[in-house]
């Protein structure tokens, strides 16, 4: 059961925040930051975006060329399939460093190739949630969520079930499926893990490569609308990349279309 | 075959158990740990040094011995480091037969582990590193168990092959009983001298150990479905 | 008719001498100097091939034994041979012995120990001996026997190190992993300056070295001639070259 109630907007973020067994991390801190700029009457660049690559060899080169700046929480890189939308994204995640680039998130600088600033996929705060989700085998639905909880050498426990993640179970309505495996669930319950998995640890942004593509027609409309509610109410900057408009249409705030590897319009 | 020959084949298979158990230790670390290296990095002249970590099964193991003979050996420059500074001589000891055993069946554990880790998809790693958990503990939490049965199924054909190491270790460590003289050499003898009797019975002993080895190696090597990504 | 006919003959001559290929099965230690009487023994014999088997004395007889293919069998002991013929692997007829050897002990180049009998090796300086494993290398049944009828074999047994074979006795004393090995004189010689000799070792039986036809043979006339052949001249000068003893009995 989703809940879709627009005066518990805040509450997802409240129940992260007020849980027990709460690490220690500057929520406070983000909570203010959000606040202002909520309030403030300048829109705040949200993204700075500068990149050039190149993949492949020979025949098979190809060239990514994108460069964007944009205030939107919500941006959607829509394009055919083979446009560079994945590997622009996983620049931005750190996963691939291109031969030259910038990448500006709020304030902080990610990614700057003539000052030969990279900072690691660890070091972003910045999710990334794959097209086949890669949610991990090995462990169960609640594990898998609470998976960047565990900052060590050991797996969160598969008995003991962190609050935090509690809270993701329920508000996606999966506790039930709690201690079953990934090769277990729906198309649409691994999307809903996968979705818990890359929020938990209350990231700085979320990229999705292609999130509804694997899903049935009908589901995608009831994950769209869930991503939009956790998107605002988390006030969390997301891109995501998809060859959909209707994705589109239905959650960007900011579309820029991409074809060939260069910005073909926004 | 009397009660001392009866004894005598007891020491050599504890012996060798021991040898085996301690070489395959020493590759489950350093097969696997280079085999992770091998498989998710790429490097300028990466499958040709993956060809020379492979060439000791290619080597007739008599030609491996002599050239660890070389090398480890008082005159030799690791065994003359060795001797110097820590008094260690590896020849003709029990300790040097693991040299040439974990030597041997490095290969085999290498290529199985770098396979295994090969067939972990590498969107996993990906999704952990963006959750921002450190690469080290990402081996252990994530790779390492969705390899395991490919690694621990290479680990068990490297203890088998190093259960029936002969060549090489007859060079470096002699055939010293009670210390160095494995079942393999054990057997070899019995066979050279005309003593069938213990010679059957050590190679029926041989066959058994090696045979249960090799079963559980089986039964752990990754079926098709359990392995591909998600 | 007639053109045919030589051509026919021709054919069937070259094809005969080409089949003429020798199987000659030896002793380890006598490597270098049958390759060498081989080498004579094809020349002074134009169709002659000959294909040698190098391998310990007492693989040989149980390759035999198994039915591997040999004209002739040559090994470093009477032991093996006795055996042999015991199985009736050869025509006992044939047997002859047609070279002797030396024991030596020796030493690392440059070792510093002063050898000079049998009795020194008990000193405390000497902690390892090489060895062939008496129980299949013949010169290691030799040097045991010297060492059984000196009355020391159980106070050295304990520092013995056991070889597969003689070369890979000369290897560790070369090494400098042994002090002292015990190999024929020819094995010495052929290490050449990686060992040094340090006496000549009193052994109680000779070190006969004896050669037959074997009973299986597809070549006996040929393995009779290659027998006769390492009695003549031409063949005991390169056996002396090697450091062997012409055959004193």
């Amino acid at each position: 059961m989703l809940s879709t109630n627009d005066s518990s907007k805040n509450s997802l973020n409240n129940s992260l925040n007020n849980s027990s067994s709460d690490r220690s991390k500057p929520a406070t801190n983000k909570n203010s930051v959000r606040a202002q700029h909520r309030n403030s009457n300048q829109p705040q660049t949200v993204w700075q975006i500068d990149l050039q690559h190149t993949l492949g060899q020979g025949e098979t080169q190809f060239n990514v060329d994108i460069q964007f700046k944009s205030t939107a929480q919500r941006i959607v890189l829509l394009g055919p399939s083979g446009a560079g939308k994945s590997q622009t994204l996983m620049m931005l995640a750190g996963l691939v460093e291109p031969k030259q680039g910038l990448i500006r998130f709020k304030e902080r600088v990610l990614l700057d190739t003539s000052k030969k600033i990279c900072l690691t996929p660890q070091q972003r705060r910045v999710s990334y949630m794959f097209q086949d989700y890669a949610l991990f085998e090995h462990l169960t639905v609640a594990q898998n969520i609470g998976f960047a909880l565990s900052k060590g050498l050991f797996n969160p426990s598969s008995k003991r079930i962190d609050d935090k993640v509690n809270v993701w179970l329920d508000r996606l309505g999966m506790a039930d499926a709690a201690l079953k495996y990934p090769h277990q669930l729906s198309g649409g319950q691994k999307q809903r893990v996968a979705l818990a998995r890359s929020l938990v640890h209350q990231p700085d942004a979320l990229l999705l490569d292609e999130p509804f593509a694997a899903l049935d027609r009908d589901i995608r409309g009831e994950l769209r609308s869930l991503l939009i509610d956790v998107q605002s109410e988390l006030n969390l900057p997301m891109i995501l990349i998809t060859h959909d408009a209707e994705d589109a249409q239905a959650f960007a705030q900011d579309t820029i279309l991409i074809n060939a590897g260069k910005i073909v319009g926004e | 075959m009397s009660s001392f020959e009866f004894d005598s084949a007891l020491i050599a298979l504890g012996l060798t158990l021991k040898i085996s158990l301690w070489a395959t230790a020493i590759n489950l670390i350093l097969a696997v740990g280079l085999a992770y290296y091998f498989a998710t990095r790429r490097f300028a002249l990466r499958n040709t040094l993956d060809a020379i970590l492979t060439l000791p099964m290619v080597l007739p193991p008599t030609v491996l011995g002599y050239y660890l003979l070389v090398l480890l050996g008082r005159q030799g420059p690791i065994g003359e480091f060795l001797e110097h500074y820590f008094n260690i001589r590896l020849i003709f000891t029990w300790q040097g037969a693991v040299i040439a055993a974990a030597i041997t069946s490095f290969p085999l554990v290498f290529k199985s582990a770098r396979a295994a880790f090969e067939s972990v998809n590498p969107q996993f790693r990906q999704a952990a590193s963006s959750l921002s958990i450190h690469h080290f503990f990402i081996f252990f939490r994530v790779t390492l168990p969705l390899a395991w049965r490919g690694i621990m199924a290479g680990t068990l054909l490297g203890f088998a092959r190093s259960m029936g190491e002969f060549g090489a270790t007859l060079m470096v460590a002699g055939s010293i009983p009670g210390q160095t003289q494995t079942l393999s050499i054990t057997v070899y003898e019995a066979v050279q001298a005309g003593q069938d009797q213990l010679a059957n019975f050590l190679v029926m002993l041989i066959s058994i150990v090696g045979f249960l080895i090799l079963i559980t190696s089986n039964y752990l090597t990754p079926r098709g479905m359990r392995n591909t990504h998600a | 008719m007639k053109r045919f006919f030589v051509l026919i003959v021709l054919t069937i001559s070259m094809l005969g001498a080409q089949a003429q290929t020798l199987v000659v099965s030896a002793a380890a230690s006598l490597t270098n100097a049958f390759t060498d009487i081989g080498s004579v023994f094809e020349t002074e014999n134009p169709g002659m091939t000959i294909r040698f088997n190098f391998a310990a004395s007492s693989t040989l007889v149980q390759q035999i034994n198994q039915g591997a293919p040999a004209d002739v069998l040559a090994t470093a002991d009477t032991y093996s041979m006795n055996r042999a013929q015991k199985a009736k692997l050869i025509k006992t007829a044939t047997r002859i012995n047609f070279v002797e050897n030396q024991l030596v002990l020796i030493t690392p180049t440059d070792s510093k120990l002063n050898l000079t009998t049998l009795t020194d090796l008990n000193n405390a300086y000497v902690t390892r001996i090489a060895i062939g494993n008496p129980n299949s290398v013949p010169a290691g049944l030799y040097a045991k026997n010297t060492l059984e009828s000196a009355q020391l074999w159980q106070y050295l047994a304990p520092k013995l190190i056991m070889a597969q074979n003689v070369r890979q006795a000369t290897l560790y004393v070369s090494q400098n992993e042994v002090d002292a090995g015990f190999v024929f004189l020819t094995d010495a010689n052929t290490a050449g300056k990686a060992v040094k000799v340090a006496f000549v070792v009193n052994t109680p039986n000779t070190i006969v070295y004896p050669a037959a036809v074997v009973t299986g043979t597809t070549q006996p006339d040929i393995a009779q001639k290659f027998i006769h052949f390492l009695k003549s001249d031409a063949a005991q000068n390169i056996f002396t070259r090697y450091g062997f003893k012409s055959v004193t009995q």
